[in-house]
């Protein structure tokens, strides 16, 4: 996986977050329950999505959470908020275990280090609750089309790429294409407005 | 449109992971070109992309898994960090010390262990060498005596089956008591043998002598032998002196192992005919 190098939001490792992040450098349980409250259940949710079953998403969840502990150091928050970090990572750790389990190839297998990609927040993000996130990013979904919000899910729930999406939905390559990149936009523009 | 316009339109695919083969390694070398513009684009489409988690059906993992979590976290705190000031290198923790004590103990036992069931294979091996040795040296007497006996049933059997054996028969001399025969043949020697013959006193045998012509020669020892319970006897002799030279066979009663000349009275005798 390539690496950029840019810079990202010049306050995004003074976040409550991040500061939390710092204290399991130094063993901290009561940082790690802290972080643990606060997004075990969007990690969960998102990872059950993706398995579609608990026993599983549960071991996902704590190897995610175990990782975290045993590995903070990993999070570099010069590179981008804590958050969105976290949920790629838990994304990547579910869809690899969904793929040894259909044996599919793993076309992703080389962006598994996007851990260590960068990742920013626009100007417009605001800190949020995580409910009034999940309100706001299902409304937006909520607003694209069938079509849009179909291959974003299989794209995103199910790691298919724009060629298995367009045979899944019997739908021509180049459609597919602008679907999800056209929701994608949509979805962006929605949260600078509800911004 | 230019190839940076096309790249453009990948960031929200990218970060998808959504982007075939084809595609990512082109935008990823289009990255690695050193392009800010799309690497930016392509870090605030990730933004984006993580906020698709929230679309999850809300659901929340077992209270089981959080008690799982922090015991474990728990206990891998109060393990001693790494990086940590540690103490000085030299100094052995007491349960390390009795570790490896008890590791040179055990090892010293095994060590202890295996020598002495190495020593106890070898000694049975060497009684069992030594009692193959044993059985075979027995085995082989016994076949020797075999071997001795067959002959000598031969040689009797040839002796006594030869038309051409001179045969000397043996008067008891002044006691009560049948004849003894004995067969010379020239080849295979001379086989003497009694029926119902008198037992000698106790530690004494009868024993053969060969009386020669020459008037001046002493007689000739030879075998001892010792009748069985009914009285049987038969003495094989394999290597006699020529016959010509003898003129008479006589028995006498001996002290038991023989004598070199006679202490007692004749008790057969027999010419050579």
């Amino acid at each position: 996986m390539f690496l950029v190098t840019i810079s990202p939001r010049d306050d995004a490792g003074a976040s409550p977050d991040a500061a939390l992040v710092r204290s399991l450098l130094q063993n901290d349980v009561n940082a790690f329950e802290r972080i643990y409250d606060k997004y075990s259940r969007i990690v969960y949710s998102l990872v059950l999505r993706i398995l579609q079953q608990s026993g599983p998403a549960e071991e996902v969840v704590q190897d995610v959470f175990l990782q975290l502990w045993r590995n903070s150091a990993q999070y570099d928050s010069a590179r981008g908020p804590f958050v969105p970090w976290l949920l790629t990572l838990a994304r990547n750790r579910a869809l690899d275990t969904l793929r040894l389990k259909s044996e599919r190839q793993r076309r992703l297998e080389n962006q598994t280090d996007e851990l260590f990609s960068v990742v920013v927040a626009p100007q417009y993000e605001k800190e949020l609750d995580e409910k009034r996130r999940a309100e706001r990013i299902r409304s937006l979904i909520g607003e694209l089309t069938p079509q849009q919000k179909r291959a974003i899910e299989l794209a995103y729930f199910q790691g298919l790429s724009h060629s298995e999406i367009a045979a899944e939905l019997k739908e021509p390559l180049g459609t597919v294409k602008s679907w999800i990149r056209n929701g994608l936009i949509r979805l962006k523009e929605g949260l600078q407005t509800a911004s | 449109m230019s190839s940076h316009d096309q790249f453009r339109e990948m960031y929200e695919a990218y970060a998808l992971g959504a982007l075939d083969a084809p595609d990512r390694l082109a935008f990823e070398a289009h990255l690695a070109s050193g392009c800010e513009e799309c690497a930016k684009g392509a870090a605030e489409a990730r933004w984006v992309v993580s906020q698709l988690a929230y679309i999850a059906p809300d659901a929340g993992p077992s209270d089981m898994l959080k008690g799982r979590l922090m015991q474990t976290v728990r206990s891998q705190a109060k393990e001693p960090p790494a990086a940590s000031s540690a103490p000085p290198p030299t100094r052995i923790p007491y349960w390390l010390s009795a570790g490896i004590a008890a590791l040179l103990l055990i090892t010293l036992y095994s060590a202890w262990s295996a020598h002495q069931a190495k020593e106890e294979l070898r000694a049975s091996n060497e009684r069992l060498a030594a009692r193959m040795e044993q059985e075979r040296t027995e085995t082989q007497q016994k076949l020797s005596a075999m071997e001795e006996q067959m002959a000598l049933l031969h040689r009797e059997s040839a002796i006594l089956t030869d038309p051409a054996a001179t045969k000397v028969t043996l008067m008891p001399q002044k006691i009560q008591a049948p004849q003894l025969v004995a067969m010379w043949q020239h080849q295979n020697g001379i086989v003497l043998a009694g029926q119902k013959v008198p037992m000698p006193a106790s530690n004494h045998v009868l024993q053969l002598w060969l009386i020669p012509k020459d008037p001046n020669g002493k007689p000739i020892p030879s075998l001892t032998v010792r009748p069985d319970a009914n009285g049987r006897m038969v003495l094989i002799i394999a290597h006699p002196p020529d016959p010509n030279q003898i003129k008479a066979l006589a028995v006498t009663e001996e002290p038991e192992g023989g004598s070199a000349q006679p202490t007692s009275p004749i008790r057969w005798v027999g010419a050579m005919t």
